[in-house]
């Protein structure tokens, strides 16, 4: 390669030829929203900082724990309180637990408590023997609901089982917890899992869709946060959205206009997508046990159960109501016996009541976001103030180019080097917003300030160049000239190897609006060390040939 | 021939510069201020500090500490404003205030929970419509950003450290190089500290810009030395001519950025750039730091170092006081 380019004029040679087509692309996809409009594609995308709206940072609430707990020491602890009576342990397998308790009880009874399927036998002086078919898992997260009282997920991976509980605690609250029972707690994480993280971000995008925001993507930031970028609607709104869980309510009627509340969104346990049962649409949900439990009660206390058409059930979603129907024969019969978590909210055979089940879909699922979500942070930019500091920056950025070209004229006193310098670091420019186009980037402040970090360092690097070349202040044999550039480049690779190092960990650890800084700042420096200065280091040896010609 | 005769110039500065300063004077003067300010960074951890634990060596900002900051446009002035806010939330008031410039007040309020935030927001958009900026952290994100903050710069320091050691193979040198870039983050935080200028997301990514930058000149006068042929004084002064220009060339761009980001709001209705402005001054604070730290302490720490390998006879240790 080296000796071939002594032969090859400036205009072939790959260096340039690689600048040349990367600028032609980049203008050319920088260009394209102004000529094609309708393309949607091209052109620089800016953030909320330059282009006006507000945006919000939500965690999830809750934590994920692993634990270790023995089953016959929960259910001893669970069941003496409950029962308030002397239960003694008496074997317990991998799927189930057997044990004894000081009085009669029935096997309804003993699964209120949620432990599973109970068998119970005896009776021989006021001692049942009861068998729960439960393994240890099981018991431990039900353990925690009913001490949290709140949902608790199991779930699996290489690192062991987690238990995910769906509320804000801390490692103290659950030790204490775990300390009535002798349970350790072996591994804590604040935060939700990334299952529960996505299906939040989904139902928050749902709920936005329902509000007409339907190009509002939340999106996952730092595997903890959900961020969520409003353009054009201002941070009350946008609070009021997305930061607010819609508040859904069921409650029965007692009389006219009367009712009594039956169970709040947070005891909807799972929506189901609304389909056709025997052609009559509806939506299947679920309750939690403990939402069934209070559905029951709901249903009893107002005799919806026997006389189930002049008790209807309506649904509210923040004080509107969405759904209002009587419960179902045979749903009512159930009732009477024992919680339903499985429900149906139905509508009729018509395209309308399609619509209808469609609507409450989106409406349930808003509702019931898996977990509470925590404003953690939280900003808005009017549009005047965006587009002045769109303004500004340009500004700033053409002052900055003018008094580095002055400087560099200071140093050399030639505009043949002063030139094709001052061309390359624009060049520069041109080339990370075209790459900031074609992959969708958002500029925003911290992502101008890497471009004018780039700048820098890239100025630096042409002088290095330059001032290599020019040790004896004019050209040097070609042989001189390449061990001479070798050496620049030596330093240059070294300097840009040491900034990528420098930001790797800011756009690795990814925090807060730094990430776009430490991207655009390693693009920037790619593109600076293997397109831009090769380029620049072949054009300034022609400049200085030519001049001594 | 314009050229060579300008450069004369600098390179008289150079060399009287060369002359005139002893090795020990290079190493001590920056030495000195290296550890002033880590005095100065230690005592304000120590004065700082809550039963909770150890203080910081800067101030922090609001990104760092929880709480929110609102700008509006308002006619009245910000003692005005301030006092509209506190009698309107006297639960919750703003701790400070200020003029923000073309008609803007900045309104500083600590940490609270979401629904005094809300009441905070309707009242705004109730009283200033959608033209406000806003910016809330609350105070648990806060601490995880210091956390995330300090990682970041100190994986960055040592990632550069290792590399350098990796570039160089030599202890003597890549110490030099990698102690005036850790001098060069200590002064420009001790500087900070000084001036009162928060660290922000924006001075943290300036810290790390500072990395990049500061090593650029160190590497350049490294390799220069180490693997150039010639009188060593004379390589100092070639790459003291090239290290001299960029570093000025990089100032005079950040200098345009800290002016405009800053002042425009005095010559037009203009607003200040926050973040911008606070990466500029740090930079600028940092560069001028950077100038001392390799052309004195690590170009003397280079001078003893390979002054010392000469063979004797070539008496360059007369140099040592």
């Amino acid at each position: 390669m080296r000796d071939e380019e002594v032969e090859k004029g400036l205009g072939r040679d790959p260096r340039i030829l690689l600048m040349g087509g990367a600028i032609i692309i980049s203008l050319i996809l920088l260009l394209l929203p102004a000529i094609f409009p309708d393309m949607g594609f091209g052109g620089l995308k800016y953030g909320l900082d330059l282009d006006g709206g507000s945006w919000l940072r939500l965690k999830p609430e809750g934590a994920m724990a692993q634990i270790d707990a023995d089953v016959g020491t929960i259910i001893t602890h669970e069941y003496s309180s409950f029962l308030n009576t002397t239960v003694t342990v008496t074997g317990t397998t991998d799927t189930s637990v057997s044990f004894e308790v000081g009085t009669l009880v029935t096997a309804k009874q003993v699964e209120s408590l949620g432990y599973g399927q109970a068998a119970v036998s005896g009776g021989r002086g006021g001692v049942s023997a009861v068998t729960l078919q439960v393994d240890k898992n099981h018991v431990i997260s039900r353990y925690l609901e009913n001490s949290y009282k709140t949902e608790v997920v199991l779930s699996e991976d290489r690192d062991g089982v987690w238990y995910e509980i769906r509320k804000q605690t801390s490692a103290k609250e659950l030790e204490d917890i775990l300390d009535d029972v002798g349970g350790s707690l072996i591994l804590y994480k604040d935060g939700v899992s990334q299952a529960t993280l996505v299906k939040t971000k989904e139902i928050l995008e749902d709920k936005l869709n329902l509000f007409g925001l339907s190009d509002v993507k939340p999106i996952i930031v730092e595997r903890e946060f959900i961020l969520i970028d409003l353009a054009g609607i201002d941070i009350e709104t946008a609070m009021d959205l997305a930061a607010t869980p819609g508040k859904f309510e069921i409650r029965i009627q007692t009389e006219g206009n009367e009712s009594i509340h039956a169970v709040y969104g947070e005891d909807i346990q799972t929506v189901g997508i609304h389909e056709a049962n025997n052609g009559i649409w509806g939506v299947p949900f679920t309750l939690t046990q403990q939402g069934a439990v209070l559905l029951r009660e709901a249903a009893i206390e107002t005799n919806a159960v026997n006389a189930p058409l002049n008790h209807e059930v309506i649904m509210y979603l923040d004080n509107e109501v969405i759904f209002s129907a009587p419960l179902n024969d045979r749903l009512a019969d159930n009732l009477k016996i024992m919680p339903v978590q499985d429900m149906s909210a139905s509508f009729g055979t018509d395209i309308g009541s399609k619509e209808s089940a469609k609507q409450l879909e989106s409406h349930l699922k808003a509702g019931a976001l898996p977990v509470n979500v925590e404003v953690i942070g939280s900003g808005q930019v009017p549009a005047s103030l965006g587009s002045q500091f769109k303004e500004l920056t340009a500004i700033a950025g053409l002052l900055a180019i003018i008094m580095v070209s002055f400087m560099i004229y200071l140093r050399y006193r030639r505009k043949e080097i002063m030139l094709p310098m001052i061309i390359t670091s624009i060049s520069e420019v041109v080339m990370i917003l075209g790459f900031a186009s074609a992959v969708k980037w958002q500029l925003d402040l911290p992502a101008i300030a890497g471009i004018i970090a780039v700048i820098g360092t890239g100025i630096d690097h042409l002088v290095i160049i330059t001032d290599e070349v020019l040790y004896e202040g004019k050209l040097p044999p070609t042989k001189v000239y390449l061990a001479r550039i070798s050496r620049a480049f030596g330093i240059i690779f070294a300097a840009a190897a040491t900034t990528i190092i420098a930001m790797i960990w800011l756009f690795w650890l990814g925090f807060g609006a730094l990430k776009g800084f430490a991207l655009t700042t390693i693009i920037g420096v790619l593109i600076g060390v293997l397109i831009a200065r090769p380029a620049y280091a072949r054009i300034i040896k022609e400049v200085l040939k030519e001049e001594q010609e | 021939m314009v050229l060579l005769m300008k450069n004369i110039n600098i390179e008289q500065y150079i060399d009287s510069y060369l002359k005139k300063v002893s090795t020990t004077q290079m190493v001590i003067i920056p030495l000195i201020l290296l550890l002033l300010s880590l005095i100065i960074l230690g005592w304000s951890c120590i004065s700082t500090s809550t039963p909770e634990g150890l203080g910081s060596p800067v101030e922090l900002g609001v990104e760092f500490t929880g709480g929110t900051i609102v700008s509006v446009e308002s006619p009245l002035s910000f003692e005005e404003v301030q006092q509209q806010f506190t009698s309107q939330f006297p639960d919750t008031p703003p701790i400070s205030a200020r003029d923000a410039g073309g008609g803007w007040v900045m309104l500083q309020f600590a940490p609270m929970d979401e629904a005094a935030q809300m009441e905070l927001n309707e009242y705004l958009t109730s009283n200033y419509g959608s033209e406000i900026s806003l910016q809330q952290t609350s105070a648990q994100y806060g601490q995880d950003l210091q956390l995330s903050a300090i990682k970041a710069v100190i994986y960055a320091f040592l990632g550069m450290a290792v590399l350098v050691f990796i570039i160089f193979r030599s202890v003597v040198p890549s110490g030099a190089v990698v102690l005036s870039a850790f001098s060069d983050i200590v002064i420009a935080a001790t500087l900070m500290n000084l001036f009162g200028i928060a660290l922000s997301l924006g001075t943290v990514a300036a810290l790390l810009m500072l990395i990049g930058y500061s090593i650029d000149s160190d590497i350049l006068l490294t390799t220069r030395l180490l693997k150039r042929r010639g009188k060593l004084d004379d390589k100092i002064k070639g790459a003291m001519k090239t290290g001299l220009t960029m570093t000025t060339t990089t100032l005079a761009a950040i200098f345009i950025l800290f002016l405009v980001s800053t002042f425009a709001q005095y010559v037009s209705s203009f607003s200040r750039i926050d973040i911008i402005s606070d990466i500029s001054v740090v930079l600028l604070l940092g560069l001028a730091t950077d100038l001392m730290n390799t052309w004195m302490l690590n170009t003397g720490i280079l001078k003893w170092h390979l002054g010392r390998e000469v063979p004797i006879g070539k008496k360059k240790r007369g140099r040592r006081k």
